[in-house]
């Protein structure tokens, strides 16, 4: 697995110019939990079948935020229900991404003012940092559009994606990549039935969370 | 399993961020605005339909609600979406059925919040006039229609602290008002004629049950937030009791209250003159003038919540046949960022302003025709829907029979079934004489098919939905929970009816 699932997702769901989410941060929040589940999955640490999620193996991972993620999995082992994970794990989801992708150098810290407090964004700054962020969603598109064969990582990214509703972002030309949306489609479908399940699964508390309608 | 000895670190976490007993009790009757159906619905029915029945028609529609609830909430505890009357019918009756229920839903509520422009034209109208400004309640209900509109755009709910102060203040203005009216009653005696249930014998009598049960409408809403609350068995389930026991309890009280402040030969004839400034005349002479005028404004605020809260519900119903696919896809799309259903919402505006400018160039009264025609008949579809909803439930828990207890999932249903039955007939055959149409008029036998030929059409898009694009047909009832992704959940033995969600134990973990 090159890239992290949740990072690029990440890279995906906020503007690279100014850090903001695209989305609703809730759905954020959650495309960014499913992601952090997929890598567990990936991983072949996790599985998942019914709606409800098991650890398979405890072997730790190498990457710290998905370690902290396992562990927690195992501690609190009796909450079995993906529905609940994702909504746990979408609280902070954002910033323990951030965070990564920080340790990572993709991205650096920026905090702004508030009518309350303060927020730490965590979004590219240089030049660099903004070419690799503007990249992902392209990168993402242009397997699609042109149908090339994709890694796993890429095909659940590409249901987060489509779950989340961030599909026109990374389409965002109808008329040229009308093809790419097909592949999405059947990109999608074709995923393994426990991957496909967390792509359900993240479509549906997106939904009842833009719904209710909070914050 | 055992208990576990660790602390519940996931459990405590998203208890922090979630909703208690009180705010979604609040989510609920924000539709059902106590002030507004007290000052406006109560007083109108009183002056429309001459009955002196209003107190006790409230204190039965609550009661009928309460035991209609208990089932409703119990099976809202193993479907999914269970947002909307609609995916009941459809996990109930079957989802040809709940396509039927969805066509039938969309205008019903809809017409109760266009309805409700008339009042807050009215009584907006009648706040500046007081204030030595004149204009007509076409004017003002164009000003709500723009702050609704764009409100519901940026998809701006009140916040639940704005509506509970809101709320707390309008049920404390009414308590008030209604200890002043009983404490001045009419020749000096408190007279509970009017709490008579023998008044409910008369079949005009049983059907205001209609106009009584769209005073509750959007209680309802409740169960949106299971995934929000605490707990999502008990404090969806409390606060569902509580947003019928309390709007019924205020309605019904003060409804009684006006009726002894009067006297009970006089409410109607008192309500035909004073309209919905019935209260604010009974009390004026008795309490201080500040105290009438907060009355004013919080009941111009409380239209104006249930507006925003009924433009949210049709926004939502919309979003939610636009995701599951009933609706064409665009109707699913949010604004990305803020999440808000944009083409429902510009749909309910476009469709309000039109109602709108019609009532204005025809000049018809909009306190008569525009109010209280258009909430009964948006009532009367809500009725049909809780009709159908309560079947359902009964059908849901015959096939799962162990799911709850027989009070929960037989004794309770069937009698809700059985009593929204007889308030469905009684309506049917005595609404037009509610609402007051001509012997000659077509309208008096136009109304009810006009449902009826809306759910055949229903009926029949779900039958070519599921000949034609069976993969929406299987996802029929998901609701917001949309259909992008087909399910792959293998569904149990004898489950078939829940296209998702039967949650089956994880049989494979190796811990």
């Amino acid at each position: 697995m090159a890239a992290l699932l949740a990072d690029q997702f990440y890279l995906i769901a906020h503007e690279d110019q100014t850090g903001r989410s695209r989305l609703h941060p809730r759905a954020t929040g959650l495309g960014l939990a499913a992601g952090l589940l997929g890598e567990l999955m990936l991983l072949d640490r996790v599985r998942v079948y019914g709606g409800e999620l098991g650890v398979v193996n405890r072997e730790p991972p190498g990457d710290a935020l998905a370690h902290n993620v396992l562990d927690l999995l195992i501690v609190q082992r009796h909450h079995r229900e993906l529905r609940t994970w994702l909504a746990f794990l979408a609280q902070d989801a954002a910033i323990r991404v951030g965070e990564r992708l920080l340790r990572a150098g993709v991205v650096e810290p920026v905090t702004r003012r508030r009518l309350r407090g303060t927020q730490t964004l965590y979004m590219p700054m240089n030049s660099d940092q903004r070419n690799a962020a503007a990249w992902a969603p392209v990168r993402l598109a242009n397997i699609l559009v042109e149908g090339r064969a994709m890694d796993i990582a890429d095909r659940v990214l590409a249901g987060l994606v489509l779950a989340t509703g961030l599909t026109r972002h990374v389409l965002w030309d109808f008329s040229m990549q009308r093809h790419g949306l097909t592949t999405l489609y059947s990109v999608v479908d074709s995923l393994p039935s426990d991957l496909r399940e967390l792509v359900e699964h993240t479509e549906a508390s997106v939904g009842s969370v833009l719904a209710a309608g909070r914050r | 399993m055992t208990r576990p000895k660790e602390p519940d670190i996931v459990s405590r976490s998203l208890a922090r961020n979630r909703l208690g007993v009180p705010s979604v009790v609040f989510f609920g009757i924000a539709g059902a605005a106590p002030l507004t159906v007290i000052l406006g619905a109560v007083t109108t029915i009183y002056a429309v339909i001459g009955s002196t029945a209003v107190p006790v028609s409230y204190f039965i529609a609550a009661g009928i609600l309460m035991v209609f609830t208990v089932g409703f909430v119990a099976m809202s505890r193993h479907i999914v979406n269970s947002g909307a009357f609609y995916s009941y019918i459809s996990h109930g009756l079957g989802r040809v059925a709940g396509v039927g229920a969805a066509f039938v839903a969309l205008p019903a509520y809809a017409m109760m919040q266009i309805g409700l422009f008339g009042l807050f034209g009215v009584v907006g109208s009648g706040l500046l006039a007081a204030a030595g400004i004149h204009v007509g309640w076409f004017v003002c209900a164009l000003v709500a229609w723009c702050v609704v509109a764009v409100l519901g755009l940026l998809w701006v709910d009140l916040s639940g602290k704005v509506l509970a102060v809101l709320l707390v203040a309008e049920i404390v203005v009414v308590l008030i008002y209604d200890i002043v009216m009983v404490a001045n009653p009419a020749g000096g005696t408190v007279s509970f004629d009017t709490l008579s249930p023998a008044r409910m014998l008369s079949p005009q009598a049983a059907a205001m049950l209609v106009l009584a049960i769209a005073g509750f409408v959007g209680f309802e809403a409740t169960v949106v937030l299971s995934e929000e609350a605490k707990d999502p068995r008990r404090t969806v389930s409390r606060a569902t009791h509580w947003a019928v026991l309390i709007p019924g309890v205020l309605c019904g009280g003060s409804a009684w209250a006006m009726s002894v402040s009067t006297g009970p030969a006089h409410i109607v004839d008192a309500a035909q003159t004073e309209k919905t400034n019935l209260v604010f005349a009974l009390v004026a002479p008795h309490i201080p003038a500040i105290l009438v005028q907060v009355g004013y404004v919080l009941f111009l605020t409380s239209v104006f919540a249930a507006l925003l809260a009924f433009h949210a519900a049709v926004a939502r119903y919309q979003f939610a046949l636009g995701r599951e696919g009933i609706l064409p896809g665009p109707w699913g799309h949010t604004h990305p960022r803020t999440g808000a259903p944009l083409l429902g919402s510009i749909t309910q505006s476009v469709l309000a302003l039109g109602v709108l400018i019609a009532y204005a160039i025809t000049g018809a009264d909009p306190l008569v025709y525009l109010f209280a025609w258009l909430t009964v008949l948006g009532g009367l579809g809500v009725l049909i829907l809780m009709w159908s909803a309560s079947a359902a439930v009964l059908a849901f828990f015959l096939r799962h029979r162990s799911k709850e207890n027989a009070w929960r999932g037989q004794i309770a249903p069937g009698i809700a079934f059985l009593l929204l039955s007889g308030v469905l007939a009684a309506t049917l055959i005595g609404l037009p004489d509610m609402l007051q149409v001509a012997p000659n008029s077509p309208l008096r036998w136009l109304i009810p098919p006009a449902y009826g030929v809306i759910a055949l059409l229903g009926l029949g898009w779900g039958l070519i939905t599921r000949v034609a694009r069976p993969d929406v047909y299987a996802a029929i009832g998901r609701g917001t929970e949309g259909h992008l992704v087909a399910p792959v959940s293998p569904a149990p033995r004898g489950l078939s009816v829940e296209p998702v969600g039967a949650r089956s134990p994880f049989s494979s973990a190796v811990h």
